[in-house]
């Protein structure tokens, strides 16, 4: 009943895990950014859900009112630079990681290396837990994956119906033709990287709910969003739910039957394996040649 | 270019040619190094008589270490390419070695360096065995995969008692002989001796075969595979080797430390300030990690002492953000311009702020570097060039030919000499090169080739042709092994090919153009055949093969173009480039991936008469083609492909004017 009831909390606990791979998967298979910034993204969610919390004393959901804004400002203004002075791929994996020190840097600046948690008096989320027999949900995982399961499924229905999303699929296919069709790549990027930092205040907002936050965390998210990023498919929003969920389950299940120090290496294995098997990511559907 | 008899006798010496010939550039470059490294050596032995304070060694220490460092980090990641965010992990492991042998053991430190060395390259080993054999390898895939191994190493060791557990070591102050004044100078002289040796090696695989390979694959990995490059394996030796120096500099770098616990050595600052270093100074020379790592290192001394450090980050962030955008080809290249404007300005600068008194040793040597860099840039900016240019006949050795303008197709004037109307020669009966014996290929569940089987024989030219997804392309990857088929079987000069690597089908006798030309951008036009006829069947220095690579360049009529850079040519002269560079190699059979594909009607005629002198010489040619007309004037044979299956094998006009084909190019209405 131990492993199921590990395997289950992991597999919430993998919703955070889709919810932070989200945005990077996507301007990385559509636009070609690889955007270490992200990370930063997601700390400066956090940082501020915090801070808003603290000061107004509310629910954290209703931080969200100002955090979502603030990040889609953030990330369109940063995939706005990326555009213009033309950064993809490689490049674009240095420039972030250099836009990530800063971030985090600043972060310590601000709040200090210590850690901060929500006070505990005003998070709803943070001790509670839904019991069903012998297995407990705590809540804050269970918020988790709801908001992973949310908006990671609406973001793949808006890539699959809507106009703004075809454009999308389309230009990430090909930007040249897609260009030529009358698709205005600028601000489709614009919006689409607004979008990410969106997810990232999400992301951030949902960290908090049952974390201590602290400006080294950024780093410590790297390795198990980026697995969660490739095996779910680059720019594929439910893949990478699925793969966050997985990922989840793996390395509560690690942890149960192994130990907590081993979670890093089989998740790097889960890769290696991946990689080897599927290229083109575990849970894409196959695709003819 | 002869016939292909002559290049299987010469084949038989390959084995021979297997040895990195020099051109005399190692030994001086080496005789510098040890002549630089020996004065640095004096000076730090002397420092006190010197009037040098215990604070400058600890700086010349840290800069060593630094360029040490970037310098094992530049040998995968600067000359192939292949960024690593896991330079951390080859540190980390000497540095845990240093500390469970010399502080947990009392073994000697001078036996802790290499064993620190030697287990980083196992690692090194282990880590590119993995990636490099993973098909779908890109770049950032491979940055992210080292970014994951610092972490997994922390962790382990953070969790086992026997390496840290958590607990921190203690480094005793190691011995010294009698000779060594200090500890300080000690830590010099280590970080000195591992600098040097990571120096030269570094200067010796920038001047060697395995230098020029990793710049290939740097510029076009799977392009360098088809002229010959054995890439796995050269990708192999430069991690295994920037491993091993890693390692070696990460147990100096834990007796510099003297405490040593987890979260000092698995941060990612470390892979940071390596990739800054890098970037900075320039990444494809061996000399730009040494300006790099001199030039960051004072910068981040100097935050250091005006306690500026909770900015630091944010610098160094903004710094690396600067350069990739402003100058992503580092400072080498600019200050190796004008060298003596470079260190005239800093020995000005750095020299008048020190004899002023006002400013302190680091200062000085901060504002003389950035000084230096600013007039050096300034230098370099197109329209003060010309100015210097006129006043001055250059005195900069590496004033580079000026790349001649795009334009002109390159040997449009040769049209007349082989008159196209001429029907081409009818193939001598003779051995067959190529044989493909019921070939099959899927991909997952899509069968791309259907059993096909065909030959090519001695002297032919034979057409590959088919409609849109018929499976030419599949074809042609599974003829130069960068495929393996399904089922079936291909022989190349009578030598089977199956599990074959590229590189090795390239030496028994494949070579192949690609319909988007892949030419190495950072190389001349001359270079580019050049690396071709390196790594060819035959093998041959970098002189001869730099000499050889003229007579290709005549045969496509290039020569006048042999000191361009590729990205000065038009789609024509690249192609015609593409074709130098497949010839260079003596290939039995060559592969022409729709070589006309965007071509106008005279540069088709061009490329057309080209590809009759290249067959005059005695390479048979595979033409994929989907242009009719061209091939009617060319081919010997043609064999086409329908849906992935063999539906028609014979003579032009007889397979053109066959029902079936003419039904599967122009649709049924029209047959």
């Amino acid at each position: 009943m131990n492993t199921v009831q590990v395997v289950l909390s992991g597999a919430m606990l993998g919703g955070l895990y889709a919810l932070m791979a989200a945005g990077v998967s996507v301007t990385w298979g559509v636009l070609r950014v690889i955007n270490l910034a992200h990370f930063g993204l997601i700390l400066l969610g956090a940082y501020l859900t915090y801070q808003l919390v603290t000061i107004w004393r509310v629910n954290p959901l209703v931080t969200l009112v100002v955090t979502v804004p603030a990040l889609f400002v953030l990330g369109a203004l940063l995939q706005w630079a990326y555009d213009r002075l033309n950064i993809v791929e490689f490049n674009s994996l240095l420039v972030s990681f250099g836009l990530l020190i800063v971030m985090i840097q600043v972060a310590q600046n601000i709040w200090t290396a210590d850690h901060r948690e929500l006070p505990r008096d005003i998070n709803p989320f943070d001790t509670g837990s839904l019991s069903l027999g012998p297995i407990v949900l705590p809540y804050d995982r269970l918020v988790c994956l709801g908001l992973a399961v949310l908006l990671l499924g609406g973001g793949h229905l808006a890539l699959q119906r809507t106009f703004v999303g075809r454009g999308m699929r389309a230009f990430a296919e090909d930007r040249t033709v897609a260009a030529s069709f009358g698709i205005d790549h600028r601000r489709l990027s614009v919006l689409l990287g607004g979008a990410a930092g969106a997810s990232a205040g999400i992301a951030g907002m949902a960290f908090m709910l049952g974390n201590l936050i602290q400006p080294s965390h950024a780093y410590e998210w790297f390795g198990i969003v980026f697995a969660v990023v490739i095996l779910g498919g680059l720019g594929n929003l439910l893949g990478t739910l699925f793969a966050g969920i997985s990922v989840g389950a793996l390395s509560g299940l690690v942890g149960v039957l192994w130990s907590h120090a081993y979670v890093p290496i089989a998740v790097f294995a889960a890769i290696i394996v991946a990689l080897v098997l599927r290229p083109q990511g575990v849970f894409v559907r196959r695709r003819a040649v | 270019m002869t016939a292909t008899a002559g290049t299987t006798t010469a084949g038989s010496a390959t084995a021979g040619t297997g040895a990195p010939k020099t051109v005399g550039t190692i030994p001086r470059g080496l005789l510098v190094l040890i002549g630089v490294s020996a004065l640095v050596a004096v000076v730090a032995t002397f420092s006190s008589d010197l009037g040098l304070a215990s604070y400058h060694l600890v700086l010349i220490s840290t800069v060593l270490f630094w360029a040490t460092q970037a310098t094992s980090w530049n040998l995968l990641s600067g000359f192939a390419g292949y960024f690593s965010f896991g330079q951390g992990a080859f540190l980390g492991v000497g540095v845990f070695t240093m500390a469970v042998m010399a502080g947990r053991n009392d073994v000697n430190y001078l036996l802790a360096i290499p064993v620190g060395g030697l287990l980083a390259g196992v690692l090194a080993f282990v880590i590119g065995a993995v990636a490099f054999r993973l098909r779908s390898l890109r770049g950032e895939i491979f940055a992210l995969l080292t970014l994951a191994v610092p972490f997994i190493l922390g962790s382990i060791a953070l969790n086992t008692r026997s390496i840290d557990g958590g607990l921190g070591t203690t480094i005793p102050t190691p011995d010294r002989p009698d000779w060594v004044p200090s500890f300080q100078h000690l830590m010099v002289l280590l970080n000195l001796g591992a600098a040097t040796i990571a120096v030269a090696v570094a200067l010796a695989v920038y001047h060697s075969r395995l230098g020029r390979g990793l710049a290939a694959v740097h510029d076009a990995e799977d392009a360098a595979e088809v002229v010959g490059v054995p890439t796995f394996r050269y990708k192999m030796t430069a991690i295994v080797l920037g491993g091993v120096l890693g390692g070696m500099s990460g147990a100096i770098f834990a007796m510099m430390l003297g405490y040593v616990e987890v979260p000092v050595v698995f941060v990612l600052y470390i892979p940071l300030f390596i990739i800054l270093i890098c970037v900075a100074g320039g990444r494809r020379h061996w000399a730009g990690p040494l300006i790099g790592a001199a030039l960051l290192v004072v910068l981040t001394e100097w935050f250091k002492v005006a306690k500026l450090d909770q900015y630091r980050d944010i610098v160094l962030g903004l710094l690396l953000v600067g350069i990739v955008v402003i100058a992503p080809d580092g400072m080498f290249g600019r200050l190796r311009r004008h060298p003596w404007i470079a260190l005239v300005t800093f020995l000005v600068v750095a020299g008048g702020l020190l004899a002023s008194g006002y400013y302190a040793e680091l200062d000085a040597l901060l504002y003389g570097m950035a000084a230096s860099v600013v007039v050096t840039t300034l230098a370099g900016l197109p329209r003060v060039e010309r100015l210097w240019r006129r006043q001055a006949t250059s005195d900069s050795p590496a004033a580079p030919a000026a790349a001649p303008g795009p334009g002109t197709g390159a040997g449009s004037a040769t049209r007349s000499s082989t008159g196209f109307a001429a029907p081409p020669p009818p193939p001598p009966g003779g051995r067959v090169l190529v044989s493909v014996e019921g070939v099959t290929k899927d991909f997952g569940g899509v069968r791309a080739l259907d059993n096909v089987s065909f030959d090519v024989t001695e002297g032919e030219i034979v057409g590959l042709v088919g409609p849109n997804g018929s499976g030419k392309t599949t074809m042609v990857n599974l003829l130069c092994g960068a495929m393996q088929p399904t089922a079936g079987a291909i022989t190349i000069d009578g030598r089977a090919i199956k599990g074959l690597a590229p590189h090795r089908v390239a030496h028994a006798g494949v070579a192949r153009t690609y319909q988007i030309p892949k030419p190495f951008t950072s190389m001349t036009v001359r270079d580019n055949v050049a690396m071709a006829v390196m790594f060819g069947r035959t093998g041959a220095s970098y002189a001869e093969a730099r000499q050889r690579a003229e007579q290709c360049l005549a045969t496509v009529h290039m020569q006048h173009l042999a000191d361009a850079l590729p990205e000065s040519l038009n789609l024509h002269q690249r192609q015609l480039l593409e074709m130098a560079r497949a010839i260079a190699a003596e290939p039995a059979v060559l592969i022409l991936d729709e070589a006309f594909a965007g071509l106008n009607p005279a540069e088709i005629d061009d490329a057309v008469a080209v590809i009759r002198r290249i067959h005059a010489s005695g390479v048979s040619i595979i033409i994929v083609e989907h242009r009719l007309r061209v091939l009617q004037q060319l081919a010997t044979r043609i064999v086409v492909l329908n849906r992935g299956t063999l539906i028609a094998d014979g003579a032009p006009s007889t397979v053109l004017n066959d029902a079936v084909v003419v039904q599967a190019y122009l649709g049924r209405q029209r047959a």
